[in-house]
Parts: C-alpha cells; sequence; structure tokens
C-alpha cells in the first residue's frame, strides 16, 4: 500500500515523503508516512481529528521540524531549505487566518507585500481575486464584519495571491454552510484546473470524493491510499459478503478500517 | 532579512493599533491618569496632618513652638486638650499627630538646659507616622535655631539644618520621586502588557501560523512587532517626562545619556518580559493573568509606591529580583541627583544583566517557538 521506505523521494511530484515521522516526548503524532503528490492533482488527506492531519501539514509547509524521514516540496527538502520552498506554495487554514481589523484590500496588500509582487502583477491579482470572492465594491469593508462563506474567499484569495504551484488547505470548509462549500470546491476546481496542485485535509467524506487522490491517516499512520473509486472497490466483495445492500461509500471504507485498526493496537483516537 | 518585510509588518501594526480604539485611548489616558494621580493625590497625602498641641507650660516659648506648627502647612492645628483628653482623640482618629509641651520648658531653656517636647504619633499610618515625625522635629530644630540667632548664640552647625530643610519639602519630593517612577512603569506596562497581547491576539486568530508559512521571517517578525510598540512607550515617556517638568516642576538635575541608556536597557528588559509572556500564554485572558501576577509585585516591591528602605529586611532582597527596581533607581538618580553612569555603575549592571538574560532567552525562545 505505501511506497517502500527505502525508495528515494520522486523529485518530480509536487510532495514526496518518505518515513515521515513526528514525535512529542513519547507520543507518535505521525509514524513513518509514505505519500507522493502528482503535480496538478486534488490530493484529499483524511483523518478524524487528531489523527495526525495538522503536524503533516506542519511538516510539509516547514514550521515544524520532522524527527526522521524526508519531505520533498515542490523538489526541495522542506525542512533544510524552507525560504526557498515557501514563496511557491499558499496556506490556507480551518481560521481563514485574515486580520479581521483590516479591511479586505489591506489583507491582499500585506500579502502580496510579503511576497513580493510587483505593483502591476498585485493589480492584477487583487482584481482576480476581488472577483472569485465576490468582493468587488467591499474593498473597503473590514473583515471582521464579513460573513463566513466571503471570509473563506478571502482566505484563499490572500493563499494564492502569489499565484502560487501548491496550494495547502487544512479543514477549508469547517463551519460553512453546504452551498458555500459547493462554492467553494468550485473554486478548488478551477485552481487544479490551472495546474496548481491542492493538499487538501477535511473530514468530510463527501469532499473527499471530490479529490484524484486519498490518503487516510488514523493513529499518525497511513492505513489507507488511493483513487476514491479504488478504495471503494477494495471493500467491495467484503461488503457484499457481510451482507450489506449495494455499493460501500467512502465513509463505510473508513470506518471500517479504523474500526479493525482499533482492535489491532487498541489506542483509540485523540483529541 | 528583508527591509520592505519589516516596513510592511509595522505599517500592519500600526493599522491595527489605529482601529482599537480602546487600547489607544488606554495608551494615552492611562500615563495622564497616572500622572494625576501620582503627582497629586500621593503628593498631597502629607499637608494639612490633623495635629493636638497639649500645652502644660503655658509660657511665651510654648505658645511660640505652638504657633510655629499653626503656621505649617504640614500641620493643622485642631485641638488644644487637656494631657487626660488626648488618648480618646487619637482612637477616633480625628488627630494623627500629637505635641506635648511639658511644664518647665522656658524654665529648662533659661537655664541653658536641654528641654524635652513629645511628640506623639499614630503609628497605625506608617506614611503619616515616619514623615509627621520628620517634619515636627524640624519645626522644633527651625524654632531653635530662630531662638538662639534671637539670643545672638550661634549655631554649632547651621548648614546641615538649612539643607535637610529644603530636601524634605515633601509636595516637591513626592512628584520628584513619582514621575521618574511612572517613566519607568509606563515603559513596562506598554511595552511588555501591550505587546505581549499583541502577539497572543495574532496566535489566537491563527494570523501567527499564517505568516510563519510565507516568507517571513522570525527575526523580521519580532522587529516589525516590537518597533511600533518602542515608539509608542517613547511618546509616552516623552509626555510624562514634559508635563513631569513644566507642570509639576520636577526639576531635571542629571545627563539625558543616562536616562537614554537607562530606558533602552529597560525597555528590551520589558520586551523581553512581554515576549515570554506571551509565549506561555494561549488566549489573551491568560496573558492578562499572567501580567497582573508580575505587574503588582513589580509595583509594590520596586520602590514605585512604597520606599524600599521602609520594608523589612527579610523583603528587600526581593527588590532586587524587579528590574523595575534599578529602572526607579538609575531614573530618579539621574532626574534628582543628577547622578552620571559611575554612581549608577551596580544599578546599570544589573539592568544590563537583566535585559541580556531576559532579552536574549525570550527572543532565542520566540524565534525556536515561531520556527517550530
Amino acid at each position: 500500500m505505501n511506497a517502500d521506505h527505502a525508495t528515494e523521494p520522486n523529485p518530480e511530484a509536487a510532495i514526496s515523503v518518505r518515513g515521515l515521522t513526528k514525535r512529542f516526548g513519547s507520543f507518535t503524532a505521525v509514524d513513518g508516512v509514505d505519500f507522493d503528490v502528482a503535480r496538478g492533482t486534488i490530493f484529499g488527506f483524511l483523518g478524524p481529528n487528531g489523527s495526525g492531519k495538522t503536524t503533516t501539514i506542519r511538516m510539509l509547509t516547514g514550521t515544524s521540524a520532522p524527527n526522521a524521514g524526508q519531505a520533498r516540496v515542490l523538489g526541495e527538502d522542506v525542512a533544510l531549505h524552507p525560504e526557498r520552498v515557501r514563496p511557491r506554495f499558499g496556506y490556507m487554514s480551518q481560521k481563514f487566518a485574515l486580520f479581521e481589523d483590516m479591511t479586505v484590500a489591506e489583507n491582499l496588500r500585506f500579502y502580496a507585500g510579503v511576497y513580493n509582487l510587483a505593483p502591476e502583477r498585485f493589480a492584477e491579482q487583487r482584481a482576480y481575486v476581488l472577483e472569485m470572492a465576490d468582493l468587488k465594491g467591499r474593498e473597503n469593508e473590514l473583515t471582521a464584519n464579513l460573513s463566513v462563506g466571503w471570509r473563506q474567499r478571502l482566505a484563499l484569495g490572500t493563499a494564492t495571491i502569489h499565484d502560487p504551484e501548491l496550494l495547502f488547505l487544512d479543514e477549508p470548509t469547517g463551519g460553512v454552510d453546504p452551498v458555500a462549500r459547493r462554492q467553494f470546491w468550485d473554486l478548488l476546481y478551477e485552481l487544479a484546473g490551472r495546474g496548481v496542485t491542492l493538499f487538501v485535509t477535511t473530514h468530510y467524506m463527501d469532499e473527499a470524493s471530490h479529490c484524484n487522490q486519498l490518503a487516510f491517516i488514523y493513529n499518525g499512520r497511513l492505513i489507507a491510499e488511493g483513487a476514491p473509486a479504488d478504495i471503494r472497490h477494495g471493500l467491495r466483495d467484503e461488503w457484499a459478503a457481510a451482507g450489506h445492500p449495494g455499493e460501500p461509500t467512502l465513509e463505510d471504507v473508513f470506518v471500517d478500517l479504523v474500526e479493525r485498526e482499533g482492535s489491532v493496537s487498541r489506542r483509540g483516537t485523540t483529541g | 532579512m528583508s527591509g520592505r518585510r519589516i516596513r510592511l509588518l509595522i505599517w500592519k501594526e500600526f493599522l491595527q493599533l489605529r482601529r482599537d480604539p480602546l487600547l489607544l485611548r488606554l495608551l494615552f489616558i492611562m500615563p495622564i491618569a497616572q500622572l494625576i494621580l501620582f503627582g497629586y493625590v500621593v503628593a498631597a497625602d502629607v499637608t494639612n496632618l490633623p495635629t493636638a498641641v497639649v500645652d502644660l507650660d503655658r509660657t511665651a516659648t510654648s505658645r511660640a513652638l505652638s504657633a510655629h506648627f499653626d503656621a505649617s502647612d504640614y500641620f493643622d492645628v485642631v485641638a488644644r486638650p487637656a494631657e487626660s483628653e488626648l488618648q480618646p482623640l487619637m482612637d477616633t482618629g480625628r488627630i494623627g499627630i500629637a505635641i506635648v509641651i511639658p511644664e518647665g520648658t522656658q524654665a529648662a531653656l533659661d537655664r541653658g538646659e536641654t528641654a524635652p517636647v513629645g511628640v506623639v504619633v499614630d503609628g497605625s499610618d506608617s506614611q503619616v507616622a515616619s514623615v509627621g515625625s520628620g517634619y515636627a522635629s524640624q519645626i522644633v530644630a527651625r524654632f531653635n535655631a530662630e531662638r538662639m540667632a534671637g539670643q545672638g548664640v550661634q549655631l554649632a552647625a547651621p548648614g546641615i539644618d538649612a539643607r535637610v530643610r529644603v530636601m524634605f519639602n515633601p509636595t516637591l519630593a513626592a512628584v520628584n520621586t513619582m514621575i521618574p517612577g511612572l517613566v519607568a512603569a509606563i515603559v513596562m506596562l506598554s511595552i511588555m502588557a501591550v505587546m505581549g497581547q499583541a502577539v497572543v491576539k495574532e496566535r489566537e486568530r491563527g494570523t501567527l501560523e499564517q505568516m510563519f508559512v510565507t516568507p517571513i521571517r522570525p527575526t523580521e517578525y519580532l522587529i516589525g512587532k516590537v518597533t511600533p510598540y518602542v515608539l509608542v512607550a517613547n511618546v509616552q515617556l516623552l509626555l510624562v517626562a514634559l508635563v513631569g517638568v513644566f507642570w509639576f516642576g520636577v526639576p531635571f538635575a542629571g545627563r539625558i545619556s543616562v536616562v537614554v541608556a537607562g530606558l533602552a536597557l529597560f525597555m528590551l528588559t520589558s520586551i523581553g518580559l512581554g515576549l515570554l509572556i506571551s509565549l506561555v500564554s494561549n488566549t489573551r485572558q491568560q496573558a492578562q493573568q499572567l501580567m497582573m501576577l508580575f505587574m503588582l509585585p513589580s509595583f509594590v516591591l520596586s520602590g514605585f509606591i512604597f520606599p524600599i528602605d521602609s520594608m523589612p529586611a527579610a523583603i528587600v532582597p526581593l527588590t532586587w529580583f524587579v528590574p523595575l527596581t534599578w529602572a526607579i533607581q538609575i531614573l530618579r538618580g539621574a532626574f534628582i541627583k543628577g547622578s552620571g553612569f559611575e554612581a549608577l555603575g551596580t544599578q546599570f549592571l544589573v539592568l544590563t544583566a537583566f535585559a541580556v538574560v531576559l532579552f536574549g532567552a525570550a527572543v532565542a525562545a520566540t524565534h525556536r517557538r515561531l520556527a517550530e
């Protein structure tokens, strides 16, 4: 299921991870994880709360150093050279980390400055983001006054203001209503269509089916990996044998995997 | 490190500061409120002390001494009771101090003998007790000097008495020591409290995490965060110093370089403390509580409000561990006594040690935490 620990990371992949491990004291948050994310794909990184999703993202963005293993992001060892990779990816967290006491335009200007966008490029990107986030005419509103859907799209806009090759999205749809979630996924498809690689964590299984590739992490270890259809088909025979009607959904597969895993390790979920 | 990104961070910080009307008001009302509080209330508490004079001598001399107390601003003679009525007056708090002139005072003086005068002080208020008895003995001393001068007798060392009198002008002394202390206290409050809060706010909202996946380096972030608050603190203390010098007439006897050096060291110390607090706090409430935990002992133990000299000997070593103590000593020394670097060598040494250790540790720890 996993790539061989012994193999070298794949330099062609947008993200290539081998034996990635993070320990906090005696607790192993991420335990020898291997996976590749091909360029231009939407990669869904799934798992219950506390399973190691955010810790993995932190290692991939170079904000947390792994205790073992390697993470190559856009061809660079991110732990060694975060400064080479950071200008090339974007990151959007579940908090939609905007400066709430600054206006829409000021937030955009700040992040454009951080990525050192030339004035004409900034003007282009600003127009694009305002269009995309449906915030035209609201440039001078304080971010705090925007409702969740708009904040979410503005956060996506600030995270992509520098036109990154790769975008990390850490539970980007938390607390957002289904209509806004659908609209948001349309925006993600649009980004993917332009060749941006998307690394998305979520625990909404309906969102998982939007992805090209999935990896399921539980208790710090990958317990399933593959295209959504393949993962579902893997369980089909057992599912029929157990007398269940129809095809197993992704949710059925993961519940089944977690139950099996739980009976083996008895570690239970944390947090 | 990029100067452009640092400027951007400073721009952002000022923008946010401007949008926080409560904080902004606090930053400028607080020093002014404290000036008024300490400049007037604290300074005024030793004047017009309710006084009783018990005159058992009933001579020209005793009446003249009594008149000296009456004429003084510090004492307000409210009663001339018999000796037996003194205790109830003191018990009910109607008087804070009593002067007892025994029978035979004039006779003793005429014989060239020393005549004792009793000063009874309400010790339940230590401030009144120490200050009041001090002024009382001065008035007696002045009375002595005038009496002897009138008789053509030279006082052994008249110069010493004269100097003591000038330095003990209470209204002046209180403001004079308060304002330099206030300057240091404001530096501590503005930088440590406000900056610490600002970092924690950023963590709460997730913008800290967001900024550190961008090309912003921890050092750039720190400089961008610290600079605006250092500037604000400078405006505040300039305000306090100007009001102190021009409104309250606090004399500035010292060298600017001593004040600037002392303040710079103390600012580094405060930045360090603010960062350390922001590092261990996950919410602004936690940071607030930690601040209070730190501020209260600092104000009480540093000599800002209560003189260290009047603290119990066992407590005094604790004051050495409070950075504010040393900052206040430097500022008071420079303001009032005109002390230079030589005279304040120990204070500068200790404050430098605090600055290096606290600022160094905080920056290293913040760097690690931010980078982690």
